[in-house]
């Protein structure tokens, strides 16, 4: 069985800070991470790998600049068995659309998989459209918001989808695309200096435009359909209220505040 | 994690990246600094879960050679990762009992024992199952390696072991776990003016028959590994417990020296970094006279210092790790060939005397600043800054060789050998 994990390198959202005048994130000396999504997808698809008695090989996929590799290095280190780096200056500039019609393309190149697994959302972006749109792209099936798999039996596969009112135990034939969706708490898994040097060891490629086929203005900022007009940080919202009291004062003040305010 | 990062992460490998990650992040998980000072505060044996956690995670030993058991690192990755250590434990009592003790002496260990004792001992220990740890101190002195008063005597096919070892790390834990000793003991008379001959290492188990634990000291720091001390009478070990040849344990001992020390200074620039980012975070933060005390000359500028001095020693450290590589060939053997020969063993020491004398001494006197640049609050052990104090100070008096004699390795090697003190 093949699994694929889409992975992404972003910049370290706890570090960053946006250029009040351009409006974008400032990226110098911001250290770059894999994006805790893709992390928590690998996370279950290594674990998944563990459960299943047939022979799986993972490999992660990462569409980005050369330095991306270092997520893929951590991804072979965290269980990946083989890594791609989808790298080339035609690809960049690349929005959610170009991205998915590159990744898709790697997967048919790779002779497609059983399972593709991707994060939710990259925290730089947060648009959570680049996994349905490679499952449109390859026309198979799509979950999200996966937060844990059950099992895979009889060329399906059975996972729990979180929605706005609990979740759903959901069953999908193979081949699928599973958005991830981390649980509250979910620590992953922290490669020991072992795995790290295994890691390094395992088969790693690069891949340029010309390895995955089609045009020059099928990718990157060429092949996207969306333009960015304007971007810019909200303004700051104002100091909240903090009421600290006993809960019968402390409601008794924010009733008193709503009517005042003539919210009630 | 302090909110300020002072680490420059550019010119490490892609490998060592990740090694710091893993250790940052286990840490975050399992020994964060209120817990360092905690287990300072409640004293030793070092919790068995974190001894499991670092042999786990794959920070003991791992020069060893991989068909060994270890990971066949080089010393820039080890010392890289013993940096590491340093910084998410200032109190650096993982440092000591973990990198400069059982890795620095574990491979040197390794390197001299036979295969009976690198399973039933050296294996375990890089597990986190046993404790293996050096001791060549006696009542009589630590300095002068070459003066040691405890002897051993052949029986038959085995060896009969007595004296008294004194300031040994560790041994409350070897209690706990198992494991035990490489011991300096004399096989042979006292040449006149050639001391250092006749000196032999063995491997000597903890629970040898005959060997009786002291009770552990009551030590200014680093109080989360113990230091005692043990008596052996007629404590007797098989012929496959020497390490390497007869007569020629002074010459190993110097080498494990070399090699606990290079960790040390790498640990101790680890401690250092952690103590200006934790400084950092306070003194731009609190403010006195309208302006945060990192607005002041007074404190900024002895940062700034400590600061540089930083840097400094890490390049130093990474030049010492680059010379150990010479040094050891690939299967972490002495390496024979010409390159070796770049550096002389006694070139390499005085480099790794001048990382153990200046480093360890750097974080101590750092972590001295932050107390004055946090004042009251730095005194305290809300912070880091005492414990850590207390901690690398073992270093500076004599953990590994006291300051002194790095200074006379370091004279000896740069006005010549007519000017050593005491000859
Ligand atoms: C926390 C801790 C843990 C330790 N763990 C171990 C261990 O695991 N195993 C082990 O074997 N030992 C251990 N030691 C002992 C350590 O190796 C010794 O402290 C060290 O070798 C110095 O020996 P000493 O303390 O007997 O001091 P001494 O040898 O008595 O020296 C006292 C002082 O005089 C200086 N001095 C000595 N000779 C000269 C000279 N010729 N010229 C100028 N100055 C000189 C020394 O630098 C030192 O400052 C530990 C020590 C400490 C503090």
């Amino acid at each position: 069985m093949k699994f694929v994990v889409c992975v992404k390198q972003v910049p370290d959202t706890t570090e960053v800070e946006v250029d009040p005048e351009t409006g974008t994130i400032i990226r110098e000396g911001v250290p770059s991470v894999l994006n805790a999504f893709d992390e928590f997808a690998l996370n279950v698809a290594v674990q998944l790998k563990e459960t299943l008695e047939e022979d799986v090989e993972i490999t992660a996929l990462s569409m980005g600049p050369p330095q991306a590799k270092e997520a893929l290095t951590k991804c072979l280190a965290i269980g990946a068995d083989s890594a791609i780096l989808l790298t080339d200056r035609v690809f960049a500039g690349a929005d959610t659309w170009a991205t998915a019609v590159t990744l898709s393309r790697a997967i048919k190149k790779l002779g497609g998989a059983d399972v593709i697994f991707c994060g939710q959302e990259a925290s730089d972006g947060n648009t959570a459209q680049v996994g349905p749109e490679v499952a449109a792209h390859l026309g198979i099936p799509q979950l999200t918001f996966v937060s844990e798999i059950e099992k895979i039996e009889d060329k399906n596969i059975i996972c729990k989808k979180e929605t706005d009112e609990g979740f759903l135990r959901t069953r999908c034939p193979l081949p699928v695309v599973i958005a991830c969706m981390p649980t509250p708490g979910f620590l992953p898994k922290i490669p020991n200096m072992r795995e790290i040097i295994k890691g390094k060891r395992k088969p790693y490629e690069e891949w340029t435009f010309k390895d995955i086929g089609g045009k020059e203005e099928d990718y990157g900022l060429e092949g996207s359909e969306s333009v960015v007009v304007r971007t810019y940080s909200p303004p700051p919202k104002g100091e909240g209220i903090i009421i600290d009291d006993e809960p019968e004062v402390a409601v008794q003040k924010l009733m008193d505040y709503f009517e005042k305010e003539g919210i009630l | 994690m302090a909110k300020t990062n002072l680490w420059d992460e550019r010119d490490l490998t892609e490998e060592q990246k990740l090694f710091k990650e893993s250790i940052l992040d286990w840490a975050e998980r399992n020994l964060p600094l209120d817990r360092v000072i905690k287990m300072n505060r409640e004293g030793h044996p070092f919790p068995p879960d974190i001894i499991k956690g670092l042999a786990d995670l794959g920070v003991i030993m791992g020069t060893v050679p991989e068909e060994r058991g270890g990971l066949g690192l080089n010393w820039k990755d080890q010392s890289l990762i013993a940096e590491v250590i340093g910084y998410v434990d200032p109190s650096i009592a993982t440092a000591a009992g973990f990198m400069a003790v059982s890795t620095g002496w574990g491979f040197t260990i390794d390197r001299y024992a036979n295969d009976v004792i690198r399973e039933k001992y050296v294996k375990p220990a890089i597990n986190g199952d046993k404790f293996i740890g050096i001791a060549t101190t006696e009542p009589g002195g630590g300095s002068d390696v070459s003066n040691f008063k405890c002897t051993g005597e052949k029986d038959g096919d085995e060896w009969v072991l007595n004296g008294e070892k004194t300031f040994i790390s560790g041994v409350e834990e070897a209690k706990k776990i198992g494991g035990g000793y490489w011991v300096n003991v004399r096989t042979g008379p006292k040449e006149p003016g050639a001391p250092h001959k006749n000196m032999t290492a063995f491997f000597v188990p903890i629970d040898s028959d005959g060997l009786t634990p002291a009770e552990p000291y009551d030590d200014a720091g680093r109080n989360a590994i113990s230091t005692g001390g043990f008596i052996m009478e007629d404590v007797r070990v098989p012929e496959e417990h020497m390490l390497g040849e007869k007569g020629k344990g002074f010459y190993y001992t110097m080498e494990g020296f070399d090699n606990a020390r290079i960790l040390i200074g790498a640990s101790a620039v680890g401690v250092t970094r952690r103590i200006l980012e934790e400084a950092a975070d306070y003194i731009k933060e609190r403010e006195t006279f309208g302006n945060p005390l990192a607005k002041y000359e007074g404190i900024q500028f002895e940062f700034v210092e400590r600061y540089i001095e930083m840097e400094a020693s890490n390049l130093m450290v990474k030049k010492v790790a680059a010379m150990q590589d010479v040094r050891y060939d690939e299967e972490g053997w002495l390496a024979r060939t010409n390159k070796a020969q770049t550096y002389s063993p006694k070139e390499i020491a005085k480099w790794i005397s001048m990382i153990k004398y200046k480093v360890p001494h750097l974080a101590k006197d750092t972590a001295d600043d932050a107390m004055h640049w946090l004042g009251a609050a730095g005194y305290s052990s809300e912070y880091i800054f005492e414990t850590a104090w207390r901690g690398v100070m073992s270093y500076c008096v004599g953990a590994e060789g006291g300051a002194n004699i790095q200074k006379i390795v370091i004279g000896r090697e740069t006005l010549g050998p007519d000017y050593v003190p005491y000859k």
